[in-house]
């Protein structure tokens, strides 16, 4: 007799992999293999259907038929992990970027990965935002230490094509927008983030991004002043503590002087 | 046997409901629906942001009830404590009247095979259930309800009959039963089994819940005939047949009308819930006659 070990183990390779040699062993009498066609099919549609919420631009680029071959092919080749499907997917853009059938889309595998930014801001946890009181009250020689801590919805992305008009066309059903813009226009540095009213995508010049990226990094702040160039610093900073893009800070030990860490979220 | 813990501050009531899906949030928000209580899937709301929103403001209106799909109780592996972390954070932020969870398993190896795989009916996977429903009541500090499958295949060594399986495991643990009368409905024509039979073998004190839903009929080649569990349409009168003959076993339970694809307006959700608490009516003045009688 099996273990429940063992007829698992059957199962899954069947379901995942179409080798139902050990699970057909385990019917009962008058059941035909073919039974595990329903489940198979159960789970095929359900995780298709994980997928397309996910990356419904990525669907109407290549059209229905193309996502689901392409989905059917990285279900087989990577199955969830968890039973949190709305994490489910983050390997899908490097999967199309390496898919033979989808090559002819350059810019297929970063429209896909904005579209996980999307997905993973909308579905981040909730943070408060960052306590500016306690944040004002930072000695002045703690200042230049002090690092942020990301609200969890917060995403960077840097692509080689403009997505995100690409991403905005598709989702707007606006053809012409989408046939006149330049794939070539150079690479794009995005923010993408959730608000009140929804996620957004927005772009930034490349020296707000990187300040962004340095800080969303856990850079001390005095580091990330000094590294930044041709920006305004205290206006983006002013901007990214007041849209809550931080919900917290940590002042970061400076040296052998300053040993303490302290957290105030 | 789950730790004591003080009544959830809104309980379901013995009432019909829904199952509330992200195409019925703005309806259900805009519209206030007059329902007795509504049933959400846990893992659509371990996120943050609009769902979590959504729920948060519903709750205030309406009892919910968390009903999970992705814990396996049924895993020979044990349970993935950081899903069994993530029910409990959903679970201590709704408040819900009632949590359930399924005599099922997908999760083998680390791969989550996304559907309510059945078990064999064994010892081995009975003590498997026993032992995580513990786990699961311990980590909620709270009673749960195991909600018998919908099933299209049986294994060779199964010794225990699916009525007695669940049975047992409400004995063991403590928790209570979500009788699906779909459910029974479906895996009673798929294998033969008498589903009327199968209802007056659970025990009524421990039904904490009954579920509805339509169910796809598919014909195979050798003439005979497969029910799928699909919640994409109407109870069918079957169902109700049945429904009403748990009714008269168990008495008034809340009962939850499922809707899952093809998922049409609000209102049909609605009819449907309707009807069932019209049965639950006349269920509950047929025991108020008997008990004068």
């Amino acid at each position: 007799m099996p273990t429940l070990l063992e007829l698992q183990q059957a199962m899954c390779r069947s379901l995942v992999l179409h080798d139902d040699v050990a699970a057909s062993t385990l019917l009962a009498h008058g059941i035909p293999p073919d039974r595990l066609d329903i489940y198979r099919n159960t789970i095929g549609t359900g995780l298709t259907k994980a997928l397309r919420l996910s990356f419904p631009v990525v669907q109407r680029l290549v059209g229905t038929d193309f996502f689901n071959g392409a989905a059917e092919c990285f279900i087989a080749a990577h199955p969830p992990r968890e039973a949190y499907l709305d994490r489910y997917g983050g390997e899908f853009p490097d999967f199309l970027r390496d898919f033979p059938p989808a090559t002819s889309l350059a810019y297929l595998a970063d429209v896909a990965r904005l579209e996980w930014a999307v997905s993973g801001a909308l579905h981040a946890a909730d943070a408060a935002p960052i306590d500016l009181v306690a944040l004002a009250i930072v000695e002045s020689d703690d200042q230049p230490h002090v690092s942020f801590v990301v609200h969890p919805s917060v995403q960077l992305l840097r692509a080689d094509y403009p997505v995100d008009r690409i991403w905005r066309a598709v989702l707007a059903g606006d053809d012409e927008a989408l046939t006149s813009l330049d794939i070539n226009a150079g690479p794009v540095h995005l923010l993408v983030e959730r608000r009140a009213t929804g996620v957004e995508v927005v772009p930034l010049d490349a020296p707000a991004w990187h300040f962004l990226a340095d800080l969303c990094g856990g850079r001390p702040l005095q580091s990330a002043l000094d590294r930044a160039t041709g920006l305004d610093t205290s206006a983006a900073l002013a901007e990214h503590l007041a849209t809550g893009r931080f919900t917290a800070f940590v002042l970061a030990a400076s040296g052998p002087a300053s040993a303490s860490r302290a957290a105030v979220a | 046997m789950f730790p004591a813990k003080s009544a959830p501050a809104r309980p379901i009531p013995a009432k019909a409901g829904i199952g509330l899906r992200f195409q019925h949030h703005q309806a259900v928000l805009d519209e206030r629906p007059d329902v007795a209580w509504m049933e959400v899937h846990t893992e659509n709301y371990m996120g943050g942001g609009a769902p979590l929103r959504c729920l948060e403001a519903v709750r205030r209106d309406v009892p919910i009830s968390l009903h999970g799909v992705g814990l396996s109780l049924g895993s020979a592996e044990g349970l993935d404590q950081a899903h069994l972390e993530r029910v409990r954070q959903v679970t201590e932020r709704i408040e819900p009247g009632l949590v359930s969870e399924h005599i099922a398993w997908s999760v083998v190896g680390g791969t989550y095979l996304a559907d309510l795989l059945p078990l064999p009916m064994t010892e081995e996977a009975l003590a498997t259930v026993c032992r995580h429903v513990d786990q699961m009541q311990s980590c909620l500090k709270r009673r749960i309800l195991v909600e018998n499958p919908s099933t299209y295949l049986a294994f060779r060594h199964s010794t225990i009959p699916e009525w007695e399986f669940i049975t047992t495991v409400a004995e063991r643990t403590g928790c209570g039963i979500l009788c699906d009368v779909n459910n029974i409905f479906v895996s009673a024509c798929n294998h033969g089994w008498d589903a009327s039979a199968y209802l007056a073998a659970l025990p009524p004190a421990v039904i904490g819940e009954i579920h509805l839903a339509g169910h796809a009929v598919r014909p195979l080649p050798d003439g005979t005939i497969l029910r799928i569990d699909d919640h994409g349409s109407r109870v069918i009168e079957e169902v109700w047949t049945l429904y009403r003959q748990a009714l008269t076993r168990f008495g008034p339970v809340p009962t939850l009308i499922e809707w899952d694809n093809d998922i049409p307006p609000l209102g049909v959700l609605l009819e449907e819930a309707a009807r069932a608490g019209a049965l639950m009516a006349d269920a509950k003045r047929e025991t108020t006659h008997a008990d004068a009688a």
